[in-house]
């Protein structure tokens, strides 16, 4: 069975001398939720925007439902299969939360009323919020948009940079109760996160990056009672690159 | 045998040059290196100080106001007062606006200053401009390379006392809060009302300073008119200052130099190969020239010669958010 | 009266093609082109070159109608508006997209501001200094409104021709935004460049159309100011502070900001002759921009601050 991404020795960067993903390596199966943890610096974010075609790749190979997207603009991947959600400025704040996914759906080119029922119809509270300005709605509400948006091309594989970031425990398990409404829906998750309680609650597989390349891959529930997960996270508390 | 006493002439004139600029490049440094203004309408502060001076100081003009006759001294320092003074009023309208706001509105400023010398014709002149503005000791002095070596030497005074001047000011408490108020944005804004009165504060001395160059250039070449002061010369003391190095004192000086030397030597290089009838058509590759050279300093090393590391980048914080990553390497 | 109000049309015609430009990339590009102005001088030179050359191949063109000008301008203008779209293009290209990887708007308007000097005196070294004129032929006002009504209106067929052209181009470049995807790319990616990325927007096709547009408007807008006015190389630099100004009057980023800013920014240069004389019309542009700054920094139709 094909994976739904494979990553194979990434090298990837801001600058071509300075590589930050040094080598890493991973697979995620189709249909699972996957979470890319490590401390500060160890590039997981860096990881996930190579993939998804925001930071220039130096070596290696990504290769999404068996084909090779190594590098590929990240406005082509969104027509591709690959849905983004970014960590900060994650929607269209001068736009209402429908203008938010309308454009969306026309920029992919997606019969709108389909897909938008849909959307509503997993995210009831962003349809009854629909005609807000995005920027009116509250932390909470505005990462479900931000999902809801990257969801408008029913993309096969969503990748979330850090979903959980400023928002209450309450409200990082409604995020992740919905994440795992998607995945039942069949598209496989792909999370980079710092609260690593959380991500492996729902996380299927994991991996641990540390400096740039995978440390430890497991099960999620392997990994929660690993003790070597929690000293790598403790030995470079000050640090890391 | 060359001739020595043009050859000492010459370098007199370029010298008094080159230290006119370097000072009203310092000024502009105060402003833009220490403080992140970015003031697009330099020509018409200097223009400013040039036209109080020759007005305070020269003879009685037909038919418009001026002619007091006053020591060249206080020309200069009225000079600077005027200058200030257009600058309070401008930096009260215009110094919270954001930067490139800040720019268009200067360079707007700068246009009206011109607009005024051109058709004002009882304050300003008009096209004409003002003739017999006094060199200073002419009488005292016999000689026009004597003249010439006075005068340079007077400049380098003052470009010597500006310098000290402004390299205290910067390293005084004063110029530490100018500085962390120029790269933080939030910490400014906590300060509020402080940040503004001090950004104001160095925007009103940097454009004295600034008068101050345009009255000495006035008293040199004794002869101003509004076509001295477009935004061509604005444009030359931009890339004096940014091939120096901008945020450097040192840098200012050095940029102004090296810039006029450029500047004078390509022109005396199109004088030479450029036939007669076409001189003012050459003087047009002169400045197309210069702005390839401020082009591809911008380009290859915007940080000029001495300036500090991503000086220019780093006011990028404050202005507009940071532009997203290229996708591809380039 | 009203012929002021009308020379101030068409004046503000000039202004408002040239204004979209310099808003679209100032929202979308995120700086203040200082070298607009030139791509309005080079489109209306351009069209003279290539006006003269038809000239020379043809032999002198028929005016057409009542107008100074035959076919033959309008297929120089077409050229000219292809010419500076591929200058606009290749000026970011060889130098904005650069210092864009550097991520310092200010380096970009000092940039501008020397690039704007380049072009201008390329221009005038290679046209020299005196005005040109796209025709000799002497135009005879038609009389629309008769002297005892608010002063009267007389108006030329060329003027009539600038402000029938631009409402067409307007309306167009509307229907052309709101009808393809572009516009919604395009105000997308001036809102927020990455997650436009990420949702599917080629934002550098949309750089590119950007320049383009600008490009084409700002050489119909030099060759109207060159019909109604002159040829100078001064052209585009004197228009500069009223584009800006129309631009961050209507609110940046705003199509129909621009155009109105730039009808409001004309009316107000016309109608302030008669208080101020002729030779500080500039001054007008500059008062309506230190106003619009002072009271509502985001304009009339802007969004973001």
């Amino acid at each position: 069975m094909t994976a739904a991404l494979r990553v194979e020795a990434l090298e990837a960067g801001y600058e071509p001398g300075l590589p930050i993903v040094r080598g890493a390596s991973l697979t995620v199966a189709a249909g699972e939720i996957f979470a890319v943890l490590g401390p500060n610096g160890a590039g997981k974010s860096t990881l996930i925007k190579a993939v998804a075609g925001l930071v220039p790749v130096f070596a290696g190979r990504v290769a999404l439902l068996g084909r090779d997207i190594t590098g590929r603009a990240a406005h082509r991947l969104a027509h591709e299969g690959l849905g983004f959600v970014p960590q900060t400025e994650n929607v269209f704040v001068n736009l209402t939360v429908a203008d938010n996914l309308d454009l969306a759906a026309s920029i992919l080119k997606v019969p709108r009323r389909q897909r938008l029922d849909a959307l509503y119809a997993l995210f009831p509270d962003l349809a009854r919020q629909r005609k807000l300005l995005a920027g009116r709605l509250s932390g909470g509400q505005r990462q479900m948009l931000a999902v809801a948006r990257a969801l408008v091309g029913a993309p096969k594989v969503l990748i979330l940079d850090e979903p959980s970031a400023g928002l209450s425990p309450k409200l990082v398990g409604l995020v992740f109760e919905k994440l795992a409404d998607v995945r039942t829906g069949g598209v496989t998750i792909v999370l980079v996160e710092q609260n690593v309680k959380a991500a492996l609650a729902i996380a299927d597989r994991a991996a641990v990056l540390v400096e740039g390349r995978e440390r430890i891959v497991g099960t999620g529930p392997d990994l929660a009672r690993d003790p070597q997960v929690a000293a790598l996270y403790l030995g470079h508390r000050g640090g890391g690159a | 045998m060359p001739d020595l006493v043009g050859l000492l002439s010459y370098a007199t004139f370029f010298l008094v040059f080159a230290s006119v600029f370097a000072i009203i490049v310092l000024g502009l440094n105060l402003q833009w290196g220490f403080t992140g203004l970015f003031n697009v309408g330099v020509a018409g502060f200097v223009a400013v100080g040039a036209y109080t001076s020759a007005l305070l100081t020269g003879p009685e003009y037909p038919g418009q106001v001026g002619g007091f006759g006053l020591p060249v001294v206080v020309g200069w320092l009225g000079a600077m007062a005027a200058s200030g003074l257009a600058a309070l009023v401008v930096g009260v309208a215009a110094l919270r606006l954001r930067h490139d706001y800040l720019a268009i509105t200067t360079f707007g400023i700068a246009v009206i200053f011109q607009l005024v010398a051109l058709n004002a014709q009882p304050l300003t002149g008009g096209p004409f401009g003002l003739q017999f503005v006094p060199k200073p000791l002419a009488d005292a002095i016999p000689g026009n390379l004597a003249w010439n070596a006075a005068y340079l030497l007077t400049v380098a005074v003052l470009l010597g006392v500006v310098y000290a001047a402004l390299e205290r000011l910067v390293r005084s408490p004063w110029g530490r809060v100018l500085r962390a108020v120029r790269e933080d944005e939030i910490a400014a804004e906590s300060l509020g009302k402080r940040a503004f009165r001090l950004r104001l504060q160095a925007f009103v001395i940097g454009c004295m300073i600034m008068g101050l160059g345009g009255a000495l250039y006035a008293h040199f070449v004794g002869y101003i008119a509004p076509e001295d002061f477009l935004p061509i010369l604005t444009f030359q003391l931009w890339t004096m200052l940014i091939v120096g190095g901008s945020g450097n004192n040192r840098g200012a000086i050095l940029g102004a130099v090296v810039v006029w030397a450029l500047w004078t030597l390509s022109g005396g290089l199109l004088r030479e190969i450029v036939p007669a009838q076409h001189q003012a058509r050459a003087a047009t590759l002169q400045v197309v020239l210069i702005g390839l050279m401020l082009m591809a300093i911008l380009l290859v090393r915007p940080r000029g010669l001495l300036g500090e590391d991503a000086v220019v980048s780093r006011h990028a914080r404050s202005v507009s958010p940071k532009p997203d990553v290229p996708t591809s390497p380039s | 009266m009203l012929q002021l109000v009308a020379d101030g049309f068409v004046i503000g015609s000039v202004i408002a093609l040239g204004a979209i430009g310099v808003t679209l990339v100032y929202s979308i590009l995120q700086f203040a082109n200082f070298a607009h102005g030139e791509l309005l001088t080079w489109g209306a030179y351009l069209a003279w070159t290539v006006l003269v050359g038809i000239t020379a191949v043809a032999g002198p063109i028929m005016p057409l109608g009542p107008f100074s000008f035959g076919w033959s301008l309008l297929a120089s203008l077409v050229v000219a508006a292809l010419a500076t779209a591929a200058l606009a293009l290749l000026l970011d290209r060889v130098l904005f997209r650069r210092l864009r990887r550097r991520g310092s708007a200010i380096t970009l308007i000092m940039a501008s501001f020397g690039a704007a000097l380049v072009l201008r005196n390329l221009l005038q070294f290679a046209y020299g200094a005196v005005p040109e004129y796209y025709s000799r032929e002497i135009q005879v006002a038609l009389r629309l409104v008769p002297r005892h009504v608010l002063g009267g209106l007389r108006i030329t067929p060329d003027q009539l021709f600038v402000l029938g052209l631009t409402a067409f181009t307007v309306v167009a470049l509307h229907v052309f935004l709101t009808r393809t995807t572009l516009g919604k790319a395009m105000r997308a990616t001036s809102l927020n460049p990455q997650l436009a990325r990420v949702t599917g927007i080629d934002v550098d096709g949309v750089i590119r159309a950007t320049w383009i547009i600008g490009g084409v408007l700002a050489a119909v807008a030099g060759v109207f100011s060159g019909l109604t006015v002159q040829l100078w190389p001064q052209l585009g630099l004197d228009l500069l502070l009223p584009l800006f100004a129309a631009a961050i009057l209507g609110g940046i980023g705003s199509v129909y900001g621009a155009v109105a800013g730039g009808f409001i920014v004309g009316l107000a240069e016309s109608l302030s002759v008669p208080l101020i004389g002729a030779e500080y019309r500039a001054a007008t542009a500059f008062a309506a921009l230190i106003a619009i700054l002072l009271v509502r920094p985001t304009g009339l139709f802007g969004e973001r601050p």
